[in-house]
């Protein structure tokens, strides 16, 4: 049991440190592009890369569930509703670099402030859920 | 200014089309799943239907919530219209029910734009 906690926290911190790599590596390329804007190159970076990236993510854990039968298991359903948030949340990011990659006087809603640390703890509990799976395996 | 005006409204705009279709998808996924694949399974003894359909709605509804966001987040919605377009997601026809408001808003849109 102690080996499955520590492989999960082992994958949720490879995939903050993962996801923090991506976001240095896009925003030092985008000040590189003197063409275009910083909001317009992490956002094209974000529809070529992390837009299709997420559709990838439902197609093969969707899968993956029906495949090993894990449906009515209450882990899925708990890790399903944080997906559906981070997803809504991702909706959310993408929508507001739209309007500032287009110029416009924007401001964010007020909650994405909190949307770094909800995204790591989002990420921890979704890997705990899947690799320990807690409750109704 | 004014062109530039006009280019933040075409986006808005293709993004309110792209809602649309995606707002179609999902309604129509819903009601292939309750009237159709459902009825398959518990009346006509076919449980590939709602193996199949289930991920189908489900990636299509995932699709939808993410795309809601997506449309809302750059501003310009009612509390009203932002509780509507999440709510009747989960309601068969909604979906369909929504395409009206959303080609509302891109007509108004196009109006506005000019184009």
């Amino acid at each position: 049991m102690a080996y499955l906690w520590l492989k999960a926290f082992h994958i949720a911190a490879v995939m903050v440190w993962i996801g923090g790599l991506l976001v240095s590596s896009a925003a030092v390329t985008a000040v590189q592009a003197s063409s275009t804007t910083t909001f317009a190159a992490i956002r094209r970076w974000e529809r070529r890369v992390t837009s299709p990236a997420m559709l990838l993510v439902w197609i093969l854990g969707l899968a993956l569930a029906a495949l090993a039968d894990w449906f009515p298991s209450a882990w899925l359903i708990v890790k399903l509703v944080i997906v559906l948030a981070l997803s809504a949340l991702h909706g959310m990011l993408t929508g507001t670099l739209r309007r500032l990659a287009d110029g416009v006087d924007h401001r964010p809603p007020a909650v994405l402030r909190l949307a770094a640390p909800a995204v790591v703890l989002a990420v921890a509990a979704v890997v705990l859920l899947a690799v320990v799976k807690p409750f109704g395996a | 200014m004014q062109r530039e005006r006009n280019r933040h409204l075409r986006i808005e705009r293709d993004q309110l089309r792209r809602m649309r279709w995606v707002s179609l998808l999902e309604g129509t996924t819903l009601v292939v799943l309750v009237f159709v694949a459902v009825p398959l399974k518990h009346l006509g003894g076919y449980p590939q239907a709602t193996a199949v359909m289930g991920p189908v709605h489900g990636i299509t509804f995932l699709l939808y919530v993410w795309m809601a966001f997506q449309t809302v987040a750059a501003g310009g919605w009612s509390a009203g219209e932002t509780s509507r377009l999440l709510i009747v997601a989960f309601i068969p026809f909604g979906g369909l029910v929504n395409a009206g408001m959303l080609r509302r808003k891109e007509v108004e849109l196009t109006a506005r734009a000019g184009c």
